[in-house]
């Protein structure tokens, strides 16, 4: 009788894990994809072993070899051509490190660097959002690169970025910002001047408006993209990430309130990517969008007729703007040396250059993001931007504060509360959190 | 010796070719989930996930989260979207069965265009819903709007209420081919002369539905709304697509606020313990369900 109690028992639990197979299924796929690469890496570096036995007296000098795999999310195909042909570029140039990318898509990044983490299956470099590079770095996977690697050239918000501990744990690899961006026939046709103040904003916003077009529109997702488009709004009251049930936070909140109430944005911000609200710029039904530098080329190319321009977010007190781009971190007691070896050749200047401009990106290398751009207008806005840009964190805890900021701005666009009510709640977290 | 060749006379040879499936089973679906138990009793989160020691906390990961008001709506969504889902689909499905079951011609090729949802991957049925409730661009709000059922555009995806109800209809459009076919496999079960001698005796059809066909596709009626439970309970792909449990946490599901808590907040062992109690409901219905089937057998 009991040996039947247990019989059941293991046979509900198998049939409740054989129908959860959903995420099962996909992980061992994943895994088998993992082992033939594995099998590839390890054919590869036979071949390595040969060549290097061939050239040893060079082999001798350089104590760089083996394979370097980088793992980065970049969804956007130039981007990935771009990353593929400097790669392409470093192992002509040498023969001892073999440098080969991975795609992870964003949605995905984080959960693989947790499970690779735990699994102890990581890559040797990874290229990743900046404002989790804290949190990586707390978790003790990141290998110190204090002295190891020059940044004194570089801007402080990215540097700051992979300082954890006052310790150096990456290296920035590009930086972008949000600016302003509106459709010069629209502004035209509706009489309209570049707004430069809230006030302003809000009214050229309503003007724009018509029954197909919405005035103003930015990411609003309730997750770190929506935050970083949320957070210059409130940081141009003059509060900071952490202050938000303050009277400048409110102002914020209820200057988004007014915006979605008046009709002159959409709710479906809240649903939109910022690569969603850069397709309803170019088709024309948004006329004013805040999103980032990395769009252009895109945009250049897929809508080569829309007459659009760019201008600094309009403020309220003082000029903001969220500081994006991606770190390199080198991932400790993985191939350290071949990953320095790596970033040595892709952060000169030449291969910066390249990459940052086919990318639409800004270099995190103050001589370098000087000289970058000389005659693209929108590009030089977004450089002039860039002063005001502010970094999100640097904090283990970041994902939580965010998740508390995302949470208050969808609250109010949504209607679930007022303003006030989100402030209060949002702060209540972040001060559980930031002592 | 002589023990051990009794031992496997008769039945006990039975448990040496169970032996491989159960080693396997203990591996590959006992260890995670025991693994996913230890977790949650811990406190692990970015800090001490690779390096650090994992302190044993007890019970507070699930204090807590009664305490969340995000659980505890979760937990009402899930049930509110299995129970809502599984009742409607279940009918709409019965009813197209029988339907089709009447063999007019060409039935059995609409049929199986029927079963084209159940096909289609559920990332793509996702994103296609969310086109379709789309505010500005939706089409349903188009054809509200020209058959001037509605004057402005519904927000369905944007306001809490509407897209509940928008994830539970995109699953019951994916659920009604599953319920159809496995109800319809059970009618040709039935003999035919039943329900000739029924009309006999002069039974109406409606006596005949009651008295014989639903009485005989009991089992089968029990397995597909059980199996309907556990697939529909653990609903992830469907929801995060559409609306990634918002707008404002409204439609997070136990399966997408254990994915949150653990990947995008780090929270392991909150979301871990999300994941355990979601497994624990699934353990009851399914013992249920082996106990319907078990009783019937015997």
């Amino acid at each position: 009788m009991k040996l039947k109690k247990v019989t059941s028992l293991v046979m509900a639990t198998m049939l409740v894990t054989m129908t959860l197979t959903g995420c099962g299924g996909a992980a061992a796929q994943e895994s088998t994809e993992a082992s033939a690469e594995e099998a590839t890496e390890a054919s590869a570096e036979e071949s390595q072993v040969e060549e290097a036995a061939t050239t040893e007296e060079m082999a001798e000098e350089a104590s760089a070899s083996g394979d370097v795999t980088i793992w980065y999310y970049w969804e956007n195909e130039s981007h990935q051509k771009a990353l593929d042909e400097m790669i392409q570029g470093y192992n002509e140039s040498q023969s001892n490190v073999s440098v080969e990318a991975k795609y992870v898509p964003f949605a995905d990044f984080k959960k693989q660097l947790s499970i690779g983490a735990s699994a102890g299956e990581l890559p040797d470099l990874v290229i990743l959002d900046n404002p989790d590079h804290a949190s990586y770095a707390s978790m003790g996977i990141f290998a110190d690169l204090t002295g190891k690697f020059d940044v004194s050239n570089y801007y402080e918000g990215p540097v700051g970025s992979c300082t954890y501990d006052s310790k150096l744990y990456g290296v920035p690899f590009g930086s972008n910002c949000l600016a302003l961006y509106y459709n010069k026939e629209m502004m035209d046709a509706a009489g309209a001047t570049v707004p430069t103040t809230w006030d302003e904003l809000k009214e050229t916003a309503s003007m724009l408006t018509t029954d197909k077009v919405s005035g103003l529109a930015f990411c609003s997702l309730q997750n770190e993209e929506g935050t970083f488009n949320f957070l210059p709004w409130v940081w141009s009251t003059g509060e900071t990430s952490y202050t938000i049930d303050t009277e400048g936070g409110i102002q914020a909140l209820t200057y988004v309130k007014e915006l979605i109430d008046s009709g002159a944005m959409s709710k479906e911000c809240i649903n939109w990517t910022q690569g969603d609200v850069m397709n309803q710029f170019i088709s024309g039904n948004v006329a004013m969008m805040i999103n980032g530098p990395w769009q252009v080329p895109t945009m250049r190319a897929e809508a080569p007729d829309l007459k659009w321009e760019v201008a600094l977010i309009p403020q309220y007190s003082q000029y903001a703007s969220g500081l994006g781009g991606e770190n390199y971190g080198v991932i400790a007691g993985g191939n350290e040396a071949g990953a320095l070896d790596f970033l040595g050749y892709a952060t000169a200047d030449e291969q910066v250059k390249f990459m940052m401009n086919t990318m639409g990106y800004i270099s995190s290398d103050k001589t370098i993001a000087e000289t970058q751009f000389t005659d693209d207008a929108v590009m030089k806005l977004f450089v002039e931007q860039m002063q005001y840009a502010q970094p999100r964190g640097p904090l283990a805890e970041w994902p939580d504060v965010s998740d508390a900021i995302s949470l208050a701005f969808n609250q109010v666009i949504t209607g679930a509360a007022t303003p006030e009510d989100a402030a209060k709640t949002a702060q209540g977290t972040i001060d559980s959190i930031v002592q | 010796m002589l023990k051990i060749r009794k031992f496997f006379r008769y039945d006990n040879i039975g448990l040496v070719f169970v032996l491989p499936a159960f080693i396997y089973m203990l591996v590959f679906v006992g260890y995670p989930i025991i693994s996913n138990i230890i977790l949650s009793f811990q406190n692990v989160t970015v800090k001490n996930l690779v390096a650090g020691s994992k302190e044993f906390v007890g019970l507070k990961n699930y204090q807590d989260l009664f305490q969340d008001t995000v659980f505890v709506n979760a937990i009402f969504n899930t049930l509110l979207f299995t129970v809502s889902c599984l009742v409607i689909q279940f009918i709409i499905g019965f009813a197209l069965a029988v339907f089709f079951n009447q063999n007019f011609r060409l039935s059995k090729a609409i049929r199986g265009l029927l079963m084209m949802p159940w096909m289609i991957p559920i990332t793509v049925t996702g994103l296609i819903f969310k086109f379709i409730f789309g505010t500005d661009v939706g089409v349903l709000n188009f054809a509200l709007q020209s058959m001037g059922l509605i004057q402005n555009n519904i927000e369905w995806l944007t306001t809490p209420g509407t897209a509940m109800l928008a994830v539970i209809f995109a699953n019951i459009w994916i659920g009604i081919p599953f319920n159809m076919i496995l109800i319809s496999t059970g009618l040709t079960t039935i003999p035919q002369e039943l329900y000739e001698s029924a009309s006999i005796d002069g039974a109406g059809k409606l006596q005949k539905f009651i008295r014989i066909t639903v009485p005989l596709l009991k089992p089968t009626i029990e397995s597909v709304l059980i199996l309907g439970f556990i697939y529909t309970f653990k609903v992830f792909d469907l929801v995060y697509v559409m609306t990634s449990g918002g707008p404002v946490n409204s439609t997070h599901m136990l399966s997408t606020y254990s994915y949150k808590l653990s990947f995008e907040m780090f929270k392991y062992s909150m979301g871990s313990a999300v994941a355990n109690v979601l497994f624990l409901i699934l353990l009851g219905v399914s013992m249920l369900y082996l106990r319907t089937t078990t009783k019937e057998e015997a």
